[in-house]
């Protein structure tokens, strides 16, 4: 199903990678789901068109043959609020982060196949059409956003102040990719930004009273050497 | 080892002196009979002049002994035969005694000379077996060509005291390898050197060429080449002879050779071995290359042509497994691409690990999680011990580690048979263990399994590059930590992963910032 299905005006996606055979992977798909595209393969073209076009989502590959990556991204921020997936590979964990922290809604290693592509879209599209219910909610797991009351499996789990606002911030971006810098940065301030195990501590404890298993965790998952994603099952 | 200072040779002595001594030795012997002649009749005497005689030729050779035995004659004959103060040769007994003390005198200094000088020789021979033996004890174990030239220097300064010169071809050119300090080398004798090395032939003092200066000239000869030259200067005011020290030189000059060859040797073998253990990776490599690149490509080739040729003659069902088949190989090559460069990073040495202190349980979980398609719904018990701490390590590189060895568990062990991970802590180290029920390895293949691109033989259906451990080799030992495999006593396979805690480590309950 299309996500078109609901609205009038279809979707508009830029693609900025300079590989041809990626582009028409990705023309070809999308177009498929409705999407309408526009692919340039540079980042001057790239900020241009992210004003012309006014696309709602940026594809992003971070290795461009002019402007870095990550500098695409500030510039844009610069001006737009515009959700923007990084397209990278593997081997750049750091890289990632950059980009994340530089403002990059989420990443997708390649190569990725075409339902997890959608999802992130989907997941990075929905920050504009939050719904207003108050309840989240995955499998067992109820975080009443109104009343500051967590539920697992029906039970009401204590949580100290800490572990609350990581699980709110967790949930409210939940399906995203969130740095460890935006973490610390959130919840204790910018002095904190270096105490990454005060942040380990904190989503260990988290999981040891949320998850069922805390070395197979459903909820948080760990993105090794970028950050945290909570996942939202149904 | 006896200096060679102390060798005092005889020859060294001038024949001057001996005689002058010899004179000297007959008067005291003269005198000491003048006394004892009140006591003791004049035959008694001559013992004295034999004694005197032995004692010459002891400490004087053999010509100055037989000086004083014929001057003993004519003063004995001067002093004690009758008349006194006279000569009287005519006397036969006389005749009779100066005979005897003439042969006697002159036996007893032949036999006594010869054992002195045999001695000496003797003493001279151990003097240089010891001090070749000294050189050659110091060159066995030298490893590389400086200390070879260093031992030779400092042996020769110290045991012949000559100052000497080591030159070394390289590429067929000769360079001054070391050089005694007191040694200064003019042009003339470097060209000396040269031609002694081009011509493979002995110059300088005492040979017959370019015998003008003080400097002998011997080339390092190996059975094959000149190596170099070795130079040292005779000095007559030492101890040895021009002789001894030719001799001596020679002996030092052809172990220097040997010893330099040795290790020139040991260098080639040395390299033809590297040489050999590339070629045989870079065999691995071509032959994992082209068969992992190539078999994945091949069956997404067939699977898209397949599918772009007859596609509608394909029925839904026969159509999804060729794409699932597809994308199977397609992750594989994925993965198989990662792993190469990974183990190129780390052999590089261009990977650096960000250190972090780490929730191991979160180490598991995030392995866990990236290989839980893989799992297809198999048991895995995680036993952690209680209270681990924060460990520092750089966890997307151990996350692979976790990872690779999962993998390898869920290949080489029977389907749905469970895996476990444990986790605890020794003083210094974080022990991580998992541990699979299949057959394990060869106990004499358990050390070869990390080597990069090892395959364990069986079983053939599985699919794997090779270089999964022996990247999990790299990552743990960048991490300063060591990696073992091991096959159970009652079944099942183990690989133990020591990762060092560096003390660093922070109980999880310090840390509890509300």
């Amino acid at each position: 199903m299309s996500l078109e299905s609901r609205g009038i005006v279809s979707t508009r996606v830029l693609v900025v990678d300079d590989e041809p055979a990626i582009q028409k992977f990705l023309r070809s798909v999308l177009v498929a789901e409705g999407f309408t595209l526009n692919v340039t393969d540079n980042g001057k073209s790239a900020l241009s068109a992210a004003v012309l076009f006014k696309p709602d989502i940026i594809l992003l590959d971070l290795g461009l043959p002019d402007i870095d990556g990550v500098e695409v991204i500030k510039r844009i921020r610069e001006w737009s609020a515009v959700p923007i997936i990084v397209l990278s590979v593997r081997e750049q964990e750091g890289d990632k982060v950059k980009a994340l922290d530089a403002g990059a809604d989420d990443y997708l290693t390649k190569p990725f196949g075409m339902a997890e592509l959608l999802a992130r879209v989907r997941v990075a599209l929905r920050r504009f059409v939050q719904a207003s219910d108050p309840v989240f909610r995955s499998l067992d797991l109820e975080v009443d956003l109104a009343r500051r009351r967590v539920t697992v499996k029906g039970e009401e789990v204590q949580l100290t102040p800490t572990e609350y606002e990581l699980l709110r911030f967790m949930v409210t971006h939940a399906g995203k990719v969130i740095t460890h810098n935006q973490i610390l940065m959130q919840l204790w301030g910018v002095a904190y930004v270096d105490q990454r195990q005060v942040l380990r501590v904190n989503i260990s404890n988290l999981r040891q009273k949320i998850e069922e298993d805390a070395s197979r965790p459903r909820y948080i998952a760990t993105e090794p050497g970028v950050g945290y994603r909570f996942c939202s099952l149904s | 080892m006896e200096s060679f200072n102390s060798l005092i040779i005889k020859t060294r002595t001038s024949v001057f002196f001996g005689y002058l001594s010899s004179i000297c030795l007959v008067i005291l012997a003269t005198l000491l009979c003048e006394l004892l002649s009140f006591f003791f009749l004049p035959v008694n005497l001559l013992m004295i002049y034999l004694l005197t005689v032995l004692f010459t030729a002891l400490k004087l050779g053999f010509e100055p002994a037989i000086a004083a035995v014929s001057l003993s004659g004519f003063v004995y004959n001067y002093l004690y035969v009758s008349p006194r103060f006279d000569f009287n040769f005519l006397d036969k007994e006389y005749i009779a005694t100066y005979f005897g003390l003439f042969v006697t005198g002159a036996v007893i200094s032949s036999l006594v000379t010869k054992v002195a000088e045999r001695a000496e020789a003797l003493r001279i021979r151990e003097a240089e077996t010891s001090c070749l033996y000294s050189l050659s004890r110091k060159l066995a174990v030298s490893g590389n060509t400086e200390s070879i030239l260093q031992s030779v220097v400092s042996n020769v300064e110290e045991s012949i005291k000559s100052p000497i010169a080591l030159f070394l071809a390289q590429n067929d050119q000769l360079g001054i390898a070391a050089v005694s300090s007191q040694l200064a080398l003019d042009q003339e004798e470097v060209d000396i050197a040269n031609w002694s090395y081009q011509q493979n032939s002995t110059a300088g003092y005492g040979t017959e060429s370019f015998n003008k200066g003080k400097l002998i000239f011997f080339p390092l000869r190996t059975v094959s080449r000149t190596l170099g030259v070795l130079v040292i200067e005779f000095d007559e005011r030492l101890v040895f002879t021009y002789d001894q020290l030719y001799r001596l030189a020679e002996a030092f000059a052809a172990q220097t050779a040997m010893a330099l060859e040795r290790v020139n040797l040991s260098t080639l073998a040395e390299q033809a071995h590297i040489l050999q253990s590339r070629q045989n990776l870079e065999r691995a490599l071509l032959n994992s290359v082209s068969h992992d690149l190539r078999s994945p490509l091949s069956t997404i080739t067939g699977v898209l042509s397949s599918i772009l040729d007859s596609g509608e003659n394909l029925n839904e069902q026969v159509r999804k497994e060729l794409l699932e088949n597809a994308k199977d190989e397609a992750a594989r090559l994925n993965r198989f691409v990662g792993n190469l460069l990974d183990l190129t990073r780390l052999e590089a040495g261009s990977t650096v690990l960000k250190m972090e202190p780490c929730d191991v349980q979160d180490l598991i979980g995030c392995s866990l999680a990236a290989i839980d398609r893989k799992l297809k719904g198999r048991d895995v018990n995680v036993m952690l011990a209680e209270n681990l701490p924060m460990v520092p390590m750089d966890l997307v590189l151990m996350n692979q580690v976790i990872i690779n060895l999962l993998d390898n568990a869920i290949k080489y062990s029977p389907i749905l048979s469970a895996i476990q991970i444990s986790a605890h802590c020794t003083s210094d180290n974080l022990v991580l263990r998992v541990v699979d029920a299949g057959a394990g390895v060869p106990e004499y293949e358990l050390k070869k399994i990390f080597e990069k691109f090892y395959r364990i033989p069986e079983p053939e259906s599985v699919k794997g590059t090779g270089l999964g451990l022996s990247i999990c080799n790299g990552i743990v030992e960048a991490h300063s930590g060591k990696i073992r495999a091991e096959n159970l006593k009652d079944g099942g396979f183990a690989v133990t992963i020591e990762i060092p805690l560096f003390g660093a480590v922070m109980e999880k309950e310090t840390i509890n910032v509300t």
